[in-house]
């Protein structure tokens, strides 16, 4: 039992691929999203409530989760526009092009860092909430992000 | 190049055909009173003071830095026969802050003061940028 402490600075890491090999933590061929400022992993389940007369408080059963991964980053070129030519797609388009094309984004979001035994939840959803802002007592590009996930959340450990 | 030296060169063309002439030295004290106050009608441009701050603290340790940095500058003059062309002066010295390139912010505060017979303008540079 221990609290994970991101200070080190290599702890809080996101990558992305368009498949789950590329996505993979400890690969390098997906996009590893630099600049985080915070993240945040939404898996925040929907709730129905119901009562009955031989009870004097309401019953409630879960309904299934809303899965989201929301953060802010500090504009780097490459990661948001792209390199180009690049093996996986989102290094190629970055997060714009992915978001702008609908491009279904696998992602592996790790707590612990990228050494073996570290554990990260991974999954697959579509990049949105891109809103790119600057101003003059801001001059840097900064803007948020979204991943809808698209079904559930899956919790590993790094092989 | 710091930019102590950057304004310097622009000063010393600037005010080239001026009462007034920029002192390569700093204002330090000699005999207990600050060279600017003994040497009247001459620009002493002060060292430059760096602040840098955190302005986005990232998860990866790489953060973007905001890099404030001051310089002070002091010019005396007789407080009872300023040069003719002090206007001109105070503007070309004020002016002389857009000469720093690469700095989204640069200020120039420019506040008087009088202590005897001497007229003292000090300006205040403040330039800011980020990397």
């Amino acid at each position: 039992m221990a609290i994970i402490n991101v200070s080190a600075g290599s702890e809080a890491v996101l990558f992305l691929g368009d498949s789950e090999a590329n996505a993979n933590i400890a690969g390098s061929d997906g996009l590893s999203v630099p600049r985080m400022s915070d993240i945040t992993l939404n898996n925040s389940t929907g709730v129905f409530r119901f009562k009955t007369l031989d009870n004097t408080a309401e019953s409630a059963v879960t309904t299934p989760a809303t899965n989201q991964i929301t953060l802010n980053v500090v504009v780097d070129d490459a990661a948001f526009f792209g390199t180009g030519a690049a093996v996986d797609t989102v290094v190629g388009t970055g997060l714009f092009g992915c978001s702008k094309n609908k491009t279904r984004v696998y992602f592996n979001a790790g707590f612990e860092g990228t050494d073996s035994g570290s554990k990260f939840l991974s999954g697959s959803g579509f990049i949105s909430g891109l809103a790119p802002t600057v101003n003059m007592d801001s001059p840097v590009w900064v803007t948020p992000v979204t991943i809808e996930v698209d079904g559930d959340f899956a919790n590993s450990s790094i092989a | 190049m710091a930019i102590r030296d950057t304004l310097k060169a622009n000063l010393d063309v600037a005010l080239a055909s001026s009462n007034v002439s920029v002192s390569s030295e700093l204002p330090y004290n000699s005999g207990g009173e600050p060279l600017y106050f003994k040497n009247m009608k001459y620009l002493y441009l002060d060292e430059d003071n760096i602040e840098k701050t955190e302005l986005f603290n990232n998860l990866d340790n790489n953060d973007v830095i905001q890099t404030e940095t001051g310089v002070t500058g002091y010019l005396s003059v007789d407080a009872k026969n300023p040069p003719g062309d002090i206007d001109t002066i105070v503007s070309d010295i004020i002016t002389s802050r857009l000469a720093v390139t690469g700095q989204p912010t640069r200020d120039c505060e420019m506040t008087t003061e009088i202590d005897a017979d001497r007229l003292l303008y000090t300006f205040n540079f403040n330039f800011i940028t980020f990397n």
